[in-house]
């Protein structure tokens, strides 16, 4: 049995490195504080202990995951893990030391205190992702789209899937402008990258800019004034997706 | 430019613009794809979501049916797209990520059978030349030659036949070049061909699919007398009857004078709208039948509750149920229990005890739902009487600070008045509503 420690680890925050920090706490059989990636250093009253990314440990976690927990929680951990939300590390070293006495039924039991925080992150990433399938924007600049998203998650692996499977036949790059990652998208081969600074990108050509005042005009039109209901619209959509979007970028 | 904003500002009164239904992954060389749950790509100011691009082929009309804006009679601008046009415009938007696909409709330019032809034509260019595999939803024209209907079908993803308004004698009063026969012949068409088409794809599987996303239907509400009972009984048959995916209904927003129509300013019947979209649910995840919902001597939804608390308040005697064994339908029955919150429990009850705190962490909304269940550690209420459970029970909806847009029904026998009394506070609301019910009970 773990038992609670003054400690808090740090960590490079790759998901690789998370599942050194997981190896850590089963090895020394205990539970930190706290758990943090390097890029948000928070001051703390605890030692802090530097973990680091070991791919043998994290491979030897991995792997357990299917062999030990089923594939559901391999999955579930992995797609959790896209959570950007500060204590997400934690809740799945909870979640992971409670699910290694269940075994696979783990995940299945939905309403339990260690499993139901783990349910809501994967719920978190999946609805954010689903909901920018459909409010990402592209724009044809020079011979590709491109389009920039400000999510809270980091959705770009799941958004390759929909975006590659969609737009087989275009390139096209995806700009996280909140992870600074690129997701570019070539010849049907899809790349990662990280950004320092913002790209600069050719201003939008005549046929871009009729197209966008043609989508503006369409959206104008459609809206009922009788039913007029900002509430609502913004409980479907909310404002911090506004500033990524084509037809709702003016109405900041 | 002018013309989208034409024929879109003349397509906005149809309701459904969803586009789930159907799976179908990109292929190489094409362009596009669909997703079974539907994608929303945008919303409008008035809160509805916008998927496909919904537009008219054209808003000349031959006819002259009373509620609609685009009749042969009113003064408004006209305009039509060339298929050409059309096709071109949906690619561009959808290669921008605007849309799912499109939603084409048209007014009746020179005979239903023209109409037809030249939306074909659209469906062809899209599936043909350009290779597109995202989604279509096509509106079938009334009177339209079943063979036409039958090419559209396999061209489009979701077809649909507006049935226009709840009943016959309306649709004669209303839309005189519309006739019952001719909505419901082409309605009955689609389903069996669809039906057929099924049985082909489990034994050919490279059959061509017909309409996989099945077919839907819209009706305006609150143009014609009908009850919320005579209209639901008119959705379970059109669910049972002709398998409908889909019934759309649609708060009459006036757009025309007419002296068969209720006058220009009355507002849309909002909650009423709402109230059968709760009741639509119930017909179609919740398992309940229309004659459940509502009856003859109750014909219209209570302002106050959902329908589904509304039952459970007449069925006391049937609760409190336990979470931890009792079936799934009954699990649908409890006010604050969802399909996904009933399919939840139903898997966690397997692998150990629930509590209320665990109930509460599944999604189980136990401000309603504690009224009606017992569980590990939770012995149920107690002996409650019918006024304080219809109290906790209240639509929080009628009352917050969207309720005044729900203008409640504009029933001449002032049924109800609280809610449009923009100066009555919240709580005084509630205390008028509460004694309201009570008398009622």
């Amino acid at each position: 049995m773990a038992v609670q420690a003054d400690v808090v680890y740090r960590y490079d925050g790759s998901f690789e490195g998370f599942l050194s920090c997981v190896f850590e706490s089963f090895l020394r059989k205990e539970i930190p504080f706290a758990i943090y990636p390097d890029r948000a250093a928070w001051p703390t009253l605890f030692p802090i202990r530097r973990v680091p990314t070991d791919p043998a440990r994290a491979a030897r976690v991995f792997d357990s995951f299917e062999k030990k927990l089923g594939t559901r929680t391999r999955d579930l951990v992995t797609r959790a893990f896209l959570n950007d939300s500060p204590d997400k590390e934690l809740t799945l070293l909870r979640f992971l030391h409670f699910a290694y006495g269940q075994g696979p039924r783990a995940p299945w039991m939905q309403g339990h205190e260690r499993v139901a925080p783990v349910l809501a992150l994967e719920k978190a990433v999946n609805g954010e992702a689903h909901l920018l399938t459909g409010f990402v924007r592209f724009e044809q600049r020079g011979g590709a789209l491109g389009a920039v998203i400000q999510p809270r998650h980091f959705v770009l692996p799941l958004l390759r899937q929909h975006f590659c499977n969609r737009y087989p036949g275009e390139d096209f790059v995806i700009w996280d402008k909140t992870h600074r990652a690129v997701l570019a998208v070539q010849a049907g081969r899809a790349e990662y990258l990280e950004l320092a600074t913002d790209p600069d990108l050719p201003p939008p050509d005549e046929e871009e800019a009729r197209f966008q005042a043609m989508w503006r005009a369409f959206y104008d039109a459609l809206a009922i004034p009788a039913r007029y209901n900002p509430n609502l619209r913004r409980s479907h959509c909310p404002k911090r997706y506004w500033a990524c979007m084509t037809e709702l970028r003016d109405r900041l | 430019m002018e013309k989208l904003s034409i024929l879109a500002d003349s397509a906005k009164y149809d309701v459904a613009c969803t586009s789930s239904g159907v799976d179908r992954g990109g292929a190489p060389g094409a362009l596009g794809s669909c997703h079974a749950p539907g994608i929303c790509h945008t919303f409008t100011a008035d809160g509805r979501c916008v998927s496909l691009l919904k537009v008219l082929m054209t808003n000349i009309c031959a006819y002259d049916c009373r509620y609609c804006t685009n009749r042969r009679s009113e003064d408004r601008p006209r305009a039509a797209f060339t298929p050409e046009e059309l096709a071109e415009l949906t690619i561009q938007f959808y290669r921008r990520n605007y849309i799912e696909g499109l939603f084409l409709s048209s007014a009746v330019l020179v005979s239903p059978d023209y109409t037809m032809e030249r939306m074909i034509r659209v469906l062809e260019l899209l599936r043909g030349p350009y290779r597109f595999r995202g989604y279509i939803h096509a509106k079938t024209i009334p009177g339209a030659d079943p063979a036409l209907v039958h090419r559209m079908g396999l061209l489009a993803d979701r077809l649909s036949v507006n049935i226009e308004l709840p009943s016959e004698a309306s649709l004669k009063l209303l839309a005189p070049d519309k006739q019952k026969t001719g909505i419901l012949r082409p309605m009955g068409l689609i389903a069996r061909t669809a039906a057929e088409n099924r049985r082909e794809l489990t034994v050919y599987r490279h059959a061509p699919a017909f309409a996989p996303a099945g077919q839907s239907t819209q009706m305006i509400v609150g143009a014609s007398p009908e009850s919320d009972y005579q209209i639901l009984q008119l959705t379970e048959g059109l669910y049972q009857k002709y398998s409908l995916k889909r019934v759309f209904f649609s708060a009459y927003v006036p757009v025309c004078r007419d002296e068969r129509l209720p006058a220009l300013d009355t507002k849309p019947p909002l909650l009423r709208e709402h109230r059968l979209y709760q009741a639509d649910w119930l017909l179609r995840y919740y398992q309940f039948s229309a004659g459940e919902i509502l009856s003859p001597e109750a014909p219209n939804f209570d302002p106050w509750l959902d329908p589904k608390c509304n039952w459970a308040l007449h069925h006391l005697d049937q609760f409190p149920v336990d979470v931890e064994r009792c079936d799934y339908e009954m699990l649908l029955r409890v006010p604050g229990i969802g399909p996904k919150s009933a399919r939840r429990i139903r898997t966690a009850r397997r692998h150990g005890r629930l509590r209320l705190e665990d109930l509460r962490r599944i999604g189980v909304v136990l401000r309603r739902a504690r009224y009606f269940i017992v569980c590990s550690g939770y012995a149920g209420p107690g002996r409650l009487s019918r006024i304080t459970v219809a109290q906790a029970l209240l639509d929080p909806g009628v009352f917050e600070g969207g309720a005044r847009q729900l203008s409640l029904f504009d029933d001449p026998a002032g049924r109800l008045s609280a809610p449009d009394h923009p100066a009555l506070p919240m709580a005084a609301a509630r205390e008028e509503a509460a004694a309201w019910l009570s008398r009622r009970m």
